[in-house]
């Protein structure tokens, strides 16, 4: 199972999926480019405390959060 | 005659520890709990240590390897640091929306390790003072 964590006021929202299924998969891309597209930023986790800032969406990838534009304070 | 009793050392700190799952698990239940375990899972074992002990948690910038340090905190909280570990330009700079601390935390890593340039671009700068990176509150 792959998981994609959205970052937001209560903290987090786990969208879990398998990718092996075509509809499920779908359905994460979607979700993907919907909030990516939005101005959101997205990585993977691909260590142990290692990530990569990603722009397309990654079905292979187990881990990916998604979080809002970043601005200055 | 030996009479066996749990040691009462031994049951004190069984409390504690039956406490401190109780304190965590409820935490966890909250937005900032939430937020504070996925910074957990998400760094790296090194800064998980300094998280743990110090407050703050340091990071390597992706393009030009300068060093900075996020602090517990929502804004006003990373700062550039010298090879002494001394903060030299403080850099505010958070995500969109009202996000609990672990997830703006998490975001400022990311950010600072995989678009460093851009990062900085839009960062408000400012000249960091003792007291603003004094206040380490240990939340790892």
């Amino acid at each position: 199972m792959a998981i994609q964590i959205v970052m937001d006021r209560t903290g987090e929202s786990r969208h879990p999926f398998n990718p092996d299924e075509t509809r499920e998969l779908a359905k994460a891309e979607r979700r993907f480019y919907a909030l990516t597209d939005g101005g959101s930023a997205s990585a993977v986790r691909t260590g142990l405390g290692q990530v990569s800032q990603i722009q397309c969406f990654d079905p292979t990838a187990e881990e990916t959060t998604v979080f809002p534009r970043l601005v200055g304070g | 005659m030996l009479c066996f009793s749990p040691s009462r050392r031994g049951e004190r700190s069984r409390k504690r520890a039956v406490r401190a799952i109780f304190i965590r698990l409820g935490a966890e239940r909250t937005p900032e709990g939430r937020s504070l375990r996925l910074l957990r899972e998400w760094l790296s074992p090194v800064q998980s240590a300094q998280f743990l002990t110090r407050g703050y948690f340091e990071v390597i910038g992706g393009d030009t390897g300068k060093q900075y340090r996020i602090y517990a905190g929502t804004a006003s909280n990373v700062c550039e640091v010298d090879e002494r570990g001394a903060p030299t330009i403080g850099l505010c700079f958070l995500p969109q929306g009202e996000l609990p601390i672990g997830d703006v935390m998490l975001s400022q890593k990311i950010a600072l390790e995989r678009c460093e340039s851009r990062t900085l671009e839009v960062s408000r700068k400012f000249v960091p003072t003792g007291f603003m990176f004094r206040r380490n509150r240990l939340l790892g």
